[in-house]
């Protein structure tokens, strides 16, 4: 069987009999074991580019993101600022929804992510609904239940990126929607598009039925605002998709943003979530000065540019921090 | 524009541009990638060996053994780091428990075909010439059994690069980082050439691998498939 | 263990065995790709498989396409298909089935191969014309092998297909993805217990057919059958 090596007829015996004789065997499996010996060696050298920390490092912190792009640009602005500021950055980025990265972030396996203050609040409260549109209030709360965790969230920025419905503009048309409320009467005939953590996240899919009375046909998974959603929009799979607030190609996709007139979604402010260990005061001192001078805009900017014209996050975060004069 | 065009930035499967200024990030992901792919399969050959061995001299062991691994086989390797994920973390053990309990299988199974396929005569010669059991198998039984094993080898080092590319979805990956990174942002490039890397890499292994055994055991060029 | 108690309750609850999510559509879903896709690549695979081995033509590549196929990493072909096609089944079809072809491609040169040439050269002493020899006499010797591949890939393609829900696919993969998105530990160990089922009742059942297809003088002649063709693992 080709499985093992051996080519077996199979019909008859094992065809390299006649061979398997030979008695000076050990230089031949001495060899053998000297070279795989070596070729691991070779690679796990190869592997190892741990480099060695600078003398003046200040401390390591790893930076996780969310599994969308804005994340990623967010958590390089952050690490990238820290780097600069003396501290030795590793990167997680993409690393998966936050039901992946709150887990990891508890058990210090990285030091900070950037958050969104109420989603992170209903997070970490287990949907209790505590969010409003303060953003001051929201991650005053949002600290009280960080705080037994040992992680705590920092002053939130201005910039908001919230989750948002939206509809292709021939839906639009089709049943005449606005607003979000709309969509009561006719739920029984729409499918819902979102990433497979919507139908469990209180600003989702639950929400949309508490809220407004929603009650969907069908729920379809995709991703988070990614292109799985688009395309399932383009192909007429989903009626009613879930995308971010910051998105930079909505119209150009021919997509329309139903109103959230009943103000399901909460102050989504950005915020940097971290282990309280990590939090020193010259980490703070960096972070909040740079969440003082984000604004949606600025998401908006960027998300573009690194989703519609493939520039990398780092480079758009490096662009960002120069521009703003953060290290003058 | 016909609605729902998807980016006015028309995207080529390669950009040799993109590419060539962002040449470090796949030999980082290359790197990543060989790492995760030599502990694996250098874990597996460690702990196969003495399986396959003892499977070997008491039968009892070999279908119990080779049932578990085989059922561990047959679970989606997704599924296994998630379930990992919880107790070891989103690193590389996780990752490599998982691409071990894989090679396990296939190198302990090679191992213990080649063993069993020494033929009976030349078993008899041995004990006919003095060796005790422990040196006919060190010197009779496991050197005859090196070609399965190679094969194994060689079966398990690609078939465990094209594993790792799915551990990126538990925040490792190697070039599954830039195939996931292709994925979210629609881009196309970076996933194509990992893609190919990924391809590439297995099948230098294997002709390494290759090269490795005609170096090694010499007189298997008959022998072996 | 709570973990297991808890995948019980899962399996118990009626309301997993409803709906679009319930565990008999997703089943149908899963079957369903799979087995167009070893179809679909048996079709383009045998023929090639048993025309190289009857010929004895282009060996070399016909035994080491079982090794390019390993080295195919799945993740990245779902990918590039959703890309090139969008979304639906078809992506998947068009990746399960590049996965499905290498072991059937190779097995089946190599069961026509070992043929004994003795054999071959009876038949063309009795008067069997070429097609005749290879349907009635080469066909019929080689089918352990020819079976062993479809297994191979049948197996392999179950276990891949799990990976269809990254592009938005269905199958029991949704229950692993899914769960891991939301944390549901337990969904996601019903999919994975779902999934190992699954690949073990292909297994199972292939090698039945195989026992029905070999006809009787040949297993007796066999020493030993093809082992558990599960040396292909892609996802």
């Amino acid at each position: 069987m080709e499985e093992s090596g051996v080519t077996y007829g199979w019909i008859g015996k094992p065809r390299g009999g006649k061979e398997m004789s030979s008695m000076n065997l050990n230089l031949g499996s001495g060899k053998f074991l000297a070279a795989l010996a070596a070729l691991v060696f070779v690679a796990t050298a190869c592997g190892s580019t741990g480099s060695g920390t600078p003398t003046a490092s200040k401390g390591t912190l790893t930076v996780a993101g969310f599994n969308f792009p804005e994340s990623s640009i967010l958590a390089e602005i952050y690490g990238q600022a820290l780097a600069h500021d003396g501290y030795t950055i590793s990167y997680k980025l993409l690393l998966g929804t936050r039901e992946v990265v709150a887990p990891a972030l508890e058990s210090g396996q990285i030091d900070l992510y950037p958050g969104y203050a109420a989603t992170d609040l209903e997070f970490y409260n287990k949907g209790a609904g505590e969010a409003n549109g303060d953003p001051v209030a929201t991650t005053a709360k949002l600290n009280s239940h960080l705080q037994p965790l040992g992680l705590t969230a920092l002053t939130p920025s201005s910039a908001v990126d919230q989750n948002a419905f939206a509809v292709t503009t021939a839906t639009q048309k089709k049943y005449n929607l606005t607003k979000l409320s709309d969509l009561a009467p006719i739920g029984g005939q729409l499918t819902l598009g979102a990433g497979p953590e919507c139908p469990t996240r209180p600003f989702c899919q639950p929400g949309l039925k508490t809220t407004y009375g929603i009650n969907f046909k069908a729920f379809k998974p995709l991703d988070t605002d990614g292109p799985l959603t688009r395309a399932a929009f383009k192909n007429g799979s989903i009626d009613v998709g879930l995308v971010f607030s910051s998105d930079g190609d909505l119209n150009s996709l021919g997509l329309v943003v139903l109103q959230d007139d009943k103000h399901l979604e909460n102050a989504d402010n950005v915020v940097p979530v971290m282990r309280q260990a990590a939090a020193s005061a010259e980490v703070t001192r960096v972070l909040n000065a740079i969440d003082a001078k984000l604004t949606t805009a600025d998401l908006v900017t960027m998300n573009s540019q690194v989703s519609g014209e493939h520039q990398d996050a780092d480079a758009v975060a490096l662009a960002w921090l120069q521009q703003h004069n953060y290290w003058s | 524009m016909p609605a729902g065009a998807f980016l006015t930035y028309v995207d080529p499967w390669v950009n040799w541009t993109w590419l060539r200024g962002h040449v470090p990030l796949f030999i980082d992901a290359l790197q990543q990638h060989i790492t995760l792919t030599a502990i694996a399969v250098a874990a597996g050959l460690v702990l196969s060996i003495p399986l396959a061995i003892a499977a070997h001299r008491w039968r009892a062991l070999r279908n119990p053994l080779l049932g578990f691994f085989g059922v561990v086989y047959t679970i989606p390797s997704l599924a296994l780091f998630a379930l990992l994920v919880p107790y070891t973390g989103l690193g590389v053990v996780t990752a490599e428990i998982g691409l071990v309990g894989y090679t396990l299988l296939i190198l302990m199974r090679n191992l213990l075909v080649g063993l069993e396929s020494v033929p009976p005569d030349v078993l008899d010669a041995a004990d006919g010439m003095g060796y005790r059991p422990l040196a006919r198998l060190l010197f009779v039984e496991l050197p005859l059994a090196l070609p399965a094993m190679f094969a194994g080898v060689r079966i398990a080092t690609v078939t465990t690069i094209g594993l790792v590319t799915i551990t990126a979805l538990i925040g490792l990956g190697g070039l599954g980082q830039l195939i996931n990174r292709g994925l979210i942002e629609n881009f196309h490039t970076p996933l194509v050439v990992a893609t190919a890397l990924s391809i590439a890499l297995a099948l230098v292994a294997d002709l390494a691998l290759i090269g490795l055994q005609r170096v090694a055991i010499p007189w298997s060029r008959n022998t072996a498939g | 263990m709570t973990v297991l108690s808890n995948v019980a309750k899962w399996f118990a609850d009626p309301a997993h065995w409803r709906g679009s999510d319930g565990i008999p559509q997703r089943l149908v879903e899963h079957v369903q790709i799979s087995a167009e896709s070893v179809a679909i690549g048996a079709l383009i695979a045998l023929p090639i498989g048993i025309a190289l081995g009857h010929y004895g033509r282009f060996g070399n590549l016909a035994i080491n396409i079982s090794n390019v196929g390993r080295a195919l990493p799945s993740f990245g072909l779902l990918v590039i298909a959703f890309q090139v096609f969008g979304l639906g089944n078809l992506p998947v079809l068009v990746a399960l089935v590049a996965l499905a072809i290498p072991p059937m491609v190779t097995n089946s040169y190599v069961g026509l191969r070992e043929v004994d040439p003795d054999i071959k050269e009876a038949a063309r002493g009795m008067g069997y014309r070429e097609l005749a020899q290879l349907v009635r006499v080469e066909l019929p010797l080689a089918v352990p092998l020819v079976m062993a591949g479809i297994r191979t890939s049948a197996v392999q393609v179950v276990a891949t297909a799990t990976l269809a829900a990254l592009i938005a696919g269905g199958g029991f993969g949704r229950y692993i993805i899914d769960g891991f998105a939301q944390q549901d530990y337990t969904k996601l160990v019903a999919g994975a217990v779902l999934v190992a089922a699954l690949a073990m009742a292909t297994e199972l059942s292939l090698s039945g057919v195989e026992r029905l297809l070999v006809p009787r003088g040949i297993r007796l002649l066999q020493a030993r059958v093809a082992q558990r063709a599960t040396t292909f693992k892609t996802a």
